[in-house]
């Protein structure tokens, strides 16, 4: 008899079907993972409640367990009574329940971008969003993944990118992308070098971009050219995104941020420039270093740094006036408040478009967008994602802008989202894009 | 009332023990090394987290509840001007008078403050939700120290319950939420010391409105 395969279980059916208690390793698994900054916050929160309005998920639902303290506060009542103190399991004390684990499930996954807005207006200072991913990674020791997570965590870990491009395409793609610069630009010097061993940096990119926004790459490339940048791009690793890193998965996230730094030993590289992704900056610049124990004389910057640059040092000019419009911008959670990359992005749009309008709050106070922290890959909560994006829909619509500019993949992607779904009548257009549309030739 | 002081004393030290002992556990978890080299100063990050990133401007959720804010600040000046009374009373150090006078109207804006915050607690539906009993039995321990300590500064006779909630609070302070005392900072210097570092804090220029 031809064995049937057995249909994996789906990430509501696995919720369903938990024992009812019994959790012991994952209370352990908590414990392991618990550090001193979050043990530190795990003991402060006073419950005032200050959090709330902080949080786009409440904002928009006004649902107490939207409310980031509440989520804290499930971790924190697990270590208060398990962990603190011990520092490991206690014999005897109420643990975790299989309903506190769905309640974890549906908070720290379905509630949470990980955008750390709560944190900026927490009384204490509490590093909320570190805190959720290691309550994310508690569930995922349970094999609590949602699905759409979970595969393409299991994508990644198969193929070297998130989204399954094997390396023959990628440099297939490549190589037409490189031709059709050529014919475009009609400058027959300009590349979209692969593996060029001893280049200043090796630029990483977000698999969207080959996929579907190859304007983006090409965007880079032409910009990298006029400034006259030694750069490459890498056959074996290229992957810019870290999906480990949302999980809380920080073995696995460490697996993945090694591949960018064997590509560049192997090619001779000491610099790592990342493309537009807010997420595989903050993984990639903060904490893959730690995450590998890496002391080495790396450099790790994004792309709107190099650009930046070159604008400062004229080698690069734009001209505004290709861009007419009105261009407000979204400043991605992971790259700004999380990561430091503040006022780069403003710098370069000042220079490409006519009109620029900031949104209100911006910088470290901008709300997300709403698709952050895995949730675009989560279909579970599309519907809770989406009416969460309300508040960046209201945002960009008071800005009266014709343009949303973001310097993220992820944020693009849900920015055109919710586009559609509010009806607001916008284009979304990457940083790189915009500025590639400003580009002049080169005087001389 | 010596046996009280007596009483007073052992409970502050045991409650600094334990605060002590409970730092020394969460900081056994280890801090993970930062490895990747700093874009902005760590230490101008501390100083923006535990000063001008305090303040209402700085921070849209004590704009948003600015009378909440407010009131906090007020709570825990009493706190510390109800301390200063325990201190000098079990000391039995006279206060100068115009200190007493000024002390006295800080315990009654505090306490005013710890009554209204308590109110707000059992009120609102939100406070309600995410509260437990430590919340509202650290508030009152406080309410009736600070009471005490005006009913204290005002009539000698309230010296001795006064000197009893102090044992009582001076326990619970490690045991209950109001840890915080010591944790606050931890927390606002390992907040400081991760946006310092990345370059996010201070912040550049003004981002909200
Ligand atoms: S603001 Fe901070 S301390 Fe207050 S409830 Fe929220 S997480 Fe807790
Ligand atoms: S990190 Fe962002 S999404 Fe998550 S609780 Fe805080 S404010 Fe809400």
């Amino acid at each position: 008899m031809p064995e049937i395969p057995m249909r994996k279980r789906t990430w509501a059916e696995r919720l369903e079907d938990l024992p009812p208690r019994n959790f012991k390793a994952a209370i352990q698994t908590l414990a392991d993972i618990i550090d001193t900054p979050s043990a530190d916050g795990l003991e402060s929160c006073v419950r005032c409640g200050l959090c709330a309005e902080s949080c786009h998920y409440f904002l928009d639902d006004r649902d107490l367990r939207s409310v980031p303290a509440y989520k804290l506060n499930l971790i924190i009542r697990i270590f208060r009574r398990q962990i603190a103190g011990a520092g490991r399991p206690r014999r005897g004390a109420p643990g975790l329940s299989a309903a506190a684990i769905r309640e974890w499930a549906d908070a720290l996954y379905g509630r949470c971008t990980l955008c750390g807005r709560c944190m900026v207006n927490c009384t204490m200072g509490i590093r909320i969003p570190s805190i959720i991913r290691k309550g994310r990674a508690v569930l995922a020791s349970l094999g609590l993944v949602p699905d759409g997570l979970d595969s393409t965590l299991a994508t990644a870990r198969e193929t070297g990118n998130n989204m399954g491009i094997t390396r023959e395409d990628w440099m297939e793609t490549a190589a037409w992308l490189e031709e059709d610069l050529r014919t475009e630009t009609s400058d027959l010097r300009i590349r979209m070098p692969m593996d060029a061993a001893g280049a200043d940096f090796l630029y990483a990119v977000n698999p969207r971009e080959p996929k579907f926004y190859p304007l983006t790459l090409t965007a880079a490339a032409k910009l990298f050219h006029a400034a006259g940048r030694s750069w490459t791009l890498s056959s074996h690793a290229f992957d810019v995104t870290n999906y480990a890193y949302f999980v809380g998965d920080d073995a696995l996230a460490a697996r993945f941020a090694s591949r960018l730094r064997e590509a560049m030993d192997a090619l001779n590289i000491k610099t790592l420039v990342l493309s537009e992704c807010g997420h595989g900056f903050a993984s990639n610049r903060w904490e893959a270093a730690s995450w590998l124990a890496e002391k080495l004389d790396r450099e790790v910057k994004s792309v709107l740094e190099i650009v930046a640059e070159d604008l400062r040092a004229g080698r690069i000019r734009l001209d505004p006036d290709r861009n007419p419009k009105t261009v407000t911008l979204h400043d991605p959670c992971q790259l700004v408040r999380m990561g430091g990359i503040i006022e780069e992005q403003r710098e370069i749009l000042r220079h490409c478009v006519r009109r620029f309008v900031e949104m209100t709050p911006n910088r470290k106070d901008n709300y997300c967008c709403g698709g952050g922290g895995g949730q675009l890959s989560m279909s579970e909560f599309a519907a809770r994602r989406k009416s969460a994006g309300r508040i960046k829909a209201a945002q960009i619509a008071r800005t009266e802008a014709q343009v949303v500019a973001s310097p993220c993949h992820n944020c693009l992607d849900q920015l055109a989202d919710i586009n559609k779904h509010y009806r607001l009548g916008v284009e979304i257009k990457s940083v790189l894009e915009l500025a590639a549309e400003a580009l002049l030739p080169p005087q001389g | 009332m010596n046996l009280l002081r007596w009483a007073v004393l052992t409970a502050g030290v045991i409650s600094l023990a334990v605060l002590i002992l409970r730092a020394r556990w969460a900081a056994a978890f280890g801090r993970p090394e930062s490895y990747a080299p700093a874009r902005g100063s760590a230490r101008r990050g501390i100083i923006y987290a535990l000063g001008r990133g305090l303040l209402p401007w700085e921070k849209e959720s004590a704009r948003l509840h600015l009378a909440t804010y407010v009131a906090g600040i007020l709570y825990h000046a009493g706190l510390f001007g109800a301390f200063a009374i325990l201190s000098a009373q079990a000391a039995d150090i006279a206060m100068p008078r115009p200190v007493a006078f000024l002390l006295r109207i800080d315990l009654a804006l505090g306490l005013f403050s710890g009554i209204g915050l308590l109110i707000k607690r059992a009120a609102r539906s939100l406070s309600r939700f995410l509260s437990r009993c430590d919340d509202y039995a650290a508030n009152l321990i406080v309410d009736l120290f600070l009471a005490f300590a005006l009913a204290a500064s005002l009539d000698a006779r309230a010296e001795v319950p006064f000197m009893a909630i102090s044992v009582i609070l001076l326990i619970y302070i490690p045991l209950g939420k109001i840890r915080h005392c010591l944790f606050f900072f931890r927390s606002r210097i390992g907040f400081g010391r991760l946006l310092g570092r990345r370059g996010v804090l201070p912040p550049g220029r003004a981002s909200a409105s």
